[in-house]
């Protein structure tokens, strides 16, 4: 085992701190987020500088690299809170595409690492309540689907959708569900698009008859790979969002002064900080955890990644919340940054199964003898 | 100590629920129960109607035009006026800016000021934090010159809820800049005067209650200084001090919790153990609190002598910001979904009760910011009471 980041991973590393510093700036993310929330721009940069290939080997178009420097990406990209569909495309369709061993989803991989094309998972239900294996939209003997699928961040910018329907079973069944690749403008597609809190955006999406191409005919353990890497992905973004947090918060009170000193000065901000950062490195810790035993059989491997959300959302609603009370009301503006982290570090929490229902998983395993 | 209560307020809650089933419009209680700020359209409506039945100023004195009733009345009749969904009123001149004019104010000023705002036909914002005062608000700096029979004001307000509604502003001032506390008045200043530009602060939750508001040689009239010059601050303590029992929000956090067992039945979120089990302490929190605030306006007669104002202060603001974040919950894959504040027919996707729930969430940060931030109250306790 070894912490220290190798030479490519720093290079990673700065070179998106670079970016991020010169493109990214709060400024220009807030008019891209109350503008349409995506810049093809920023894009064809990503997919130049190799970074939407992270965490591919070079035979996937790659750059050679595994989970870590995807993640130690998505920190970056997180400390500026990045509006583009980098995790929902880069990482948890993509990993879902190569779970299927299909040979043309691995050809699509490689067009997503170019930067060609975007492909986004539709696999989310209103029912699902965080379970995975959730799945009532359904799927014809001829291929055609029905049912809607919600909360599918990043379609709006996306050319394809991977579709979840289950050909046989209950709606919770882990067997019986199929994975298509379905057009978004195909006939029987409906989407309607909104915007989230984190200026994020997602659809919800309405199958209705709609034909794609089968790419899995059992694709439970490719949806279960890919929200493994999405949740590890998340989790560190959720990290570097946290640290910018932190320090911007520092850096507040050292100068903002009350009853004649700065703030700093007063003990209980100085444990609240205190606080933070130990939130933040028990996250970073469980994130390590889960990404050095990604590869492990996937039953241990939930339990993992269920620890992991469990603290994500734990800690990254904590530091969100500190961020801002100890800012006082220049934190709950729009027009200062702190708010933005806060409703990032809020998102984190309930997106791809909430806190609460991971440490349901985990009571369940403890409930079952583990 | 005898703890039963008095089956009166039965009675009276029931009078209350009565009425309000009549004359609340239905649509304006619906815009309401969405949670995002009220408009001024309801405002304005609502107050007409409680004006009209002779309830607007619960809290006031009969002498004023008061209902006449006691403290707890006051909070049945908010209680039920909150899960009725009636939109908020003017709560800066009926709750903090009218108790120091009735107490402290000439009998020309209260003839002046009382009667439009009770009738609905005068809005007030509250003019105290600066950019640079903030906790440490007796550090502010907006001055107030005495030139003539008027007084010239330079400064800037900041976090003024509403004052984009209001027509007038009641401030504190600086009258003498070399006493920090004791060199402070409360003044009345037109919000409409020449020198008055008001810039809207938008808050996280994309709503519009805040604002900064500068004031540029703004003239106000020598009488619209209320009590004695450099007095303010005592009346500013005793507008803060008549709220503490208040400070709770108990009938905001009942509110809060129906709207979130409603919602989480909707989705069926409730069905969830762990769930439940979170809106299940939510619920005996607030039942605890509800009787501290019993306590609280029952002080006079032994109920409290400990700092009751900082602790109800401080669980329910913590309280109010738990029980949001269960109505984020409760909306599962919803819960992040941006709904444009007022109505359109074009919105996103899921549950229409569910849609101001997010931005009221992200506009709650600020219950354990404002009021006096729960830090400042935990050391008033430690202080005050524990002499630490
Ligand atoms: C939504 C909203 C509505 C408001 N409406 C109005 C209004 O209508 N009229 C009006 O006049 N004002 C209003 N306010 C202002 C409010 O009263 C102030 O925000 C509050 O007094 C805190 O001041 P500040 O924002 O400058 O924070 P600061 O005082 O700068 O505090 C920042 C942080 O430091 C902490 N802190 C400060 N001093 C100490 C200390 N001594 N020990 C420990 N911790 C400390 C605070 O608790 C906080 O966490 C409103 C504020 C908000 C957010």
């Amino acid at each position: 085992m070894d912490f220290a980041l190798d030479e490519m991973q720093t290079m990673i590393k700065d070179s998106v701190a670079r970016w991020a510093e010169k493109e990214y700036d709060f400024e220009t993310r807030r008019k891209l987020a109350v503008g349409n929330g995506f810049s093809e721009e920023h894009w064809r940069t990503f997919a130049e500088m190799g970074w939407l290939g992270a965490g591919l080997s070079e035979e996937d178009g790659g750059l050679g690299g595994g989970a870590e420097e995807s993640a130690i990406l998505a920190e970056e990209f997180g400390k500026v809170l990045l509006l583009e569909p980098y995790l929902p495309v880069a990482v948890l369709a993509t990993q879902c595409l190569l779970g299927t061993g299909h040979a043309g989803a691995r050809e699509l991989v490689q067009a997503i690492a170019a930067g060609e094309t975007r492909v986004v998972l539709a696999h989310e239900e209103v029912k699902a309540m965080g379970v995975l294996s959730h799945v009532s939209t359904s799927a014809g003997s001829d291929g055609s689907i029905n049912g809607v699928k919600t909360l599918v961040i990043g379609a709006p910018f996306a050319s394809k959708l991977i579709v979840s329907a289950r050909t046989s079973g209950e709606a919770r069944d882990q067997s019986g569900i199929a994975l298509y690749l379905v057009a978004i403008d195909a006939p029987g597609v409906e989407r309607k698009d909104y915007r989230l809190a984190d200026g994020t955006r997602a659809s919800e999406i309405s199958f209705r008859g709609a034909k794609g191409e089968l790419i899995a005919a059992d694709g439970f353990a490719a949806l279960d790979r890919g929200y493994a890497h999405a949740l590890v992905n998340l989790a560190a973004e959720g990290v570097g969002a946290m640290e910018r947090a932190m320090w911007i918060t520092r850096d507040y009170i050292k100068t903002r002064k009350q009853f004649g000193r700065t703030l700093n000065e007063f003990q209980v901000l100085q444990h609240r900080m205190a606080d933070m950062l130990t939130e933040l490195e028990m996250t970073r810790s469980a994130l390590y955890r889960a990404l050095g035993q990604l590869d492990t059989d996937p039953a241990k491997r939930r339990l993992n990644l269920a620890a992991l959300k469990v603290q994500l959302g734990k800690s990254a609603r904590f530091v969100g919340a500190q961020a801002i009370q100890l800012h006082g009301g220049i934190g709950v503006t729009e027009e200062y940054s702190i708010g933005h982290y806060f409703k990032r570090l809020t998102f984190i929490d309930s997106v791809y199964g909430s806190g609460a229902q991971h440490l349901k998983i985990l009571a369940k395993a403890i409930q079952a003898g583990n | 100590m005898k703890l039963q209560i008095d089956p009166k307020y039965d009675a009276f809650r029931e009078e209350v629920r009565a009425w309000l089933k009549e004359a609340l419009p239905a649509d304006m209680a619906a815009r309401t129960l969405q949670c995002y700020h009220t408009t001024i359209e309801d405002r304005r409506a609502w107050s007409k109607i409680l004006a009209a039945k002779g309830w607007a100023g619960p809290a006031w004195p009969k002498q004023y035009g008061g209902p006449g009733w006691d403290e707890w009345q006051v909070m049945i009749f908010e209680e039920e006026c909150y899960l009725a969904g009636t939109p908020m009123v003017d709560e800066a001149g009926f709750k903090l800016c009218a108790p120091v004019i009735w107490t402290f104010g000439t009998d020309e000023q209260k003839q002046r000021w009382l009667p439009p705002l009770l009738a609905g036909d005068q809005y007030w914002g509250q003019g105290f934090s600066e950019p640079n005062a903030g906790s440490d608000l007796a550090s502010l700096s907006t001055r107030a010159v005495r030139d003539g029979d008027e007084y010239v004001i330079n400064g800037t307000k900041i976090w003024t809820t509403d004052v984009h509604y209001a027509d007038l502003i009641f401030c504190l001032v600086k009258t003498d800049p070399e006493a920090k506390q004791r060199g402070i008045s409360f003044v009345i200043v037109d919000a409409k005067a020449p020198g008055v530009t008001i810039r809207p602060i938008i808050d996280i939750g994309e709503g519009h209650s805040l604002n900064e508001v500068f004031l540029d040689n703004v003239r106000i009239p020598a009488d619209w200084l209320i009590g004695e010059e450099n007095k303010g601050w005592g009346y500013g303590k005793l507008l803060l001090d008549n709220e503490r029992a208040y400070s709770a929000e108990i009938p905001r956090n009942k509110r809060t919790l129906a709207r979130l067992k409603k919602l989480a039945h909707e989705t069926g979120m409730i069905e969830d153990e762990g769930f439940a089990l979170r809106v299940a302490e939510a619920e005996a929190d607030l039942s605890a609190l509800e009787f501290m605030t019993l306590r609280a306006m029952a002080e006079k007669a032994g109920g409290t002598n400990f700092p009751v104002g900082s602790i109800l202060k401080i669980r329910g603001s913590e309280l109010l910001q738990k029980l949001g974040g269960l109505q984020v919950e409760a909306l599962g894959p919803y819960g992040a979904v941006v709904y444009p504040h007022g109505a359109t027919n074009d919105m996103p996707p899921g549950p229409a009760i569910g849609h101001g729930v997010l931005a009221d969430f992200m506009y709650r940060r600020a219950v354990t910011i404002y009021g006096g931030s729960n830090e400042i109250q935990r050391t008033i306790i430690a202080k005050s009471y524990l002499e630490l």
